[in-house]
């Protein structure tokens, strides 16, 4: 086996090749392509880089306390997705990332994406959703650092997640009702989501602005008190 | 003798993917229909005609992204008519409707889905797959009772403090945050707590069990066998492109061959399986009962 002496390289390789690699490759792949098979070639690989994911987190030793944590966290999304044209799930899953990780985060998306879709339909979509917000949680994780120091730049950040889920889950919707990827659809699909963009991305700010601090404090304590 | 939603989840969800893969990636319009038609049967057949709002929806969701096309897309070759300068094609029309009839009838087909996959029967599925991820969503889905409960509490200890609303909504925003905090401070807490009994009772030294044991029986395998073989001639009607259309510029399809009628078959004998087993499964009860 290849070794990698360096542990954070490792890891970061460990998510970069599902997550980023496979997604690139892919795309360009699919422009090349038939334009017909675009969506077979985008479930394939949301699916794909999900079930790399699983694998990845299914080796790894994960602390019980870690693990129930990430449960705690995804069930209070899913509990947040109640609550009418304000979605406070990509917030908390950013908070979650900031405390424990991008591993952390993107648990936390993808699962309360499955979760959640018990309770409000499962379908095709239910792998873009998982992928959409694990990503904007691993992300999160990944530039912790910055995002903890500045507010501004987690506000930035949180409107930005909000705006990408919205163009990432626009993508998927062309893809379904065409087949293939067309730019007139897809505008036309952006304009029509406004309304959803713009709750998106007031929702990510809004709960930012108000859980971040208190609910960092919470994460920290329980990081500091039980070493998770 | 089961009803179908009784038999093993894998290949229940087997067939569910087998019928709703072949019609999202596909758009010959013969299949669409009889993907639409089996859909709306199947959740009716199980539903009965309960669900009129969710009806509602589809149809009118149908009669959105139906229109929705020919007012974006002006490929085509007969035009129908011109509105604000730009062309309305027939072609554009009928691949509305084509991809309406694909988008309704998946919609259906996981309505019925998320009815018959209860989350036993997909923590089963997850558990084969990772039985970690799977740890983590069956606790949380059971967190979500818990922590309905734990406010409710948390809300009357409030209550008991003196610490209510007075028809006041700034106090009122100001109470619920406070029991949102206490009550997130306490599931961290409690979090902690589960996972540290869970591990003195030796988690993770063994293999886990299931709640409920699916088993493979001899009927389960069958409809697996007969479930591939169908969407086996189907996948290949469809993948060697005897049933392809072409809408642009003109509408083109393709007379099918032998194997593409038999693919139209096939798929119309896989979507009939479950509506044949339940079928079987009422007169049989019917049949036994009238003999006591």
């Amino acid at each position: 086996m290849l070794l990698i002496k360096n542990k954070s390289l490792r890891d970061f390789i460990r998510f970069a090749v599902p997550l980023i690699a496979v997604p690139v490759i892919t795309i360009a792949g699919a422009v090349a392509f038939d334009e017909k098979k675009h969506i077979i070639i985008s479930l394939a690989v949301a699916v794909s880089a999900l079930l790399l994911f699983a694998a990845g987190f299914e080796k790894k030793s994960t602390g019980t306390r870690r693990m129930v944590i990430v449960a705690v966290m995804a069930a209070l999304c899913f509990a947040g997705r109640f609550i009418p044209f304000l979605k406070p799930i990509a917030a908390l899953t950013i908070i979650t990332a900031l405390y424990l990780g991008g591993e952390a985060g993107f648990l936390v998306g993808s699962l309360t994406a499955i979760l959640s879709n018990f309770y409000f339909g499962q379908g095709p979509w239910t792998a873009f959703q998982m992928l959409a917000w694990g990503l904007i949680g691993f992300f999160a994780g990944l530039l912790a650092d910055k995002l903890l120091k500045s507010r501004a730049l987690l506000l930035i950040y949180g409107a930005a997640a909000g705006l990408a889920y919205s163009f990432i889950m626009d993508i998927w919707t062309v893809l379904w009702y065409n087949q293939g990827f067309d730019v007139k659809l897809y505008l036309a699909a952006l304009v029509t989501a406004i309304p959803y963009t713009a709750s998106y991305a007031v929702s990510n700010v809004l709960f930012l602005y108000l859980l971040a601090k208190p609910f960092g404090e919470k994460l920290q304590r329980i990081k500091v008190k039980y070493g998770v | 003798m089961r009803k179908f939603s009784e038999y093993n989840p894998i290949v229940v969800a087997v067939w569910f993917f087998s019928v709703t893969g072949v019609a999202m990636f596909c758009n010959y319009p013969i299949l669409m229909a009889i993907s639409l038609v089996g859909a709306v049967l199947f959740f009716t057949v199980r539903n009965g005609l309960s669900h009129g709002r969710e009806h509602l929806f589809f149809w009118v969701l149908f009669a959105v992204l139906a229109l929705a096309n020919p007012l974006i897309s002006h490929n085509g070759k007969t035009v129908l008519f011109v509105m604000n300068h730009n062309p309305v094609t027939l072609e554009a029309l009928l691949y509305g409707v084509n991809s309406a009839a694909m988008i309704i009838g998946v919609l259906y087909w996981f309505r019925s889905f998320t009815q018959i996959m209860t989350s036993e029967k997909l923590l089963y599925l997850t558990g084969a797959l990772s039985p970690k991820l799977s740890l983590v969503l069956s606790m949380a889905l059971r967190f979500v009772p818990l922590f309905g409960r734990q406010s409710e509490k948390i809300n009357n200890a409030q209550t008991a403090m003196g610490l209510y609303k007075d028809d006041n909504i700034i106090d009122d925003i100001k109470g619920r945050s406070r029991v949102f905090s206490v009550m997130v401070t306490w599931a961290l807490e409690n979090g902690i707590i589960t996972a540290d009994s869970m591990e003195a009772r030796g988690f993770g030294t063994g293999r886990r069990t299931q709640l409920r044991h699916f088993g493979f029986r001899a009927g389960d395998i069958v409809l697996l066998i007969v479930t591939l073989l169908l969407l086996g001639v189907t996948a290949a009607a469809v993948g060697t492109d005897s049933l392809s259309i072409d809408f642009y510029p003109e509408i083109n399809i393709k007379a099918p061959d032998i194997l593409g009628i038999s693919g139209i078959l096939s798929y119309g004998a896989l979507i009939l399986l479950p509506l044949i087993i339940e079928t079987e499964v009422r007169l049989k009860w019917k049949y036994l009962r009238s003999t006591i």
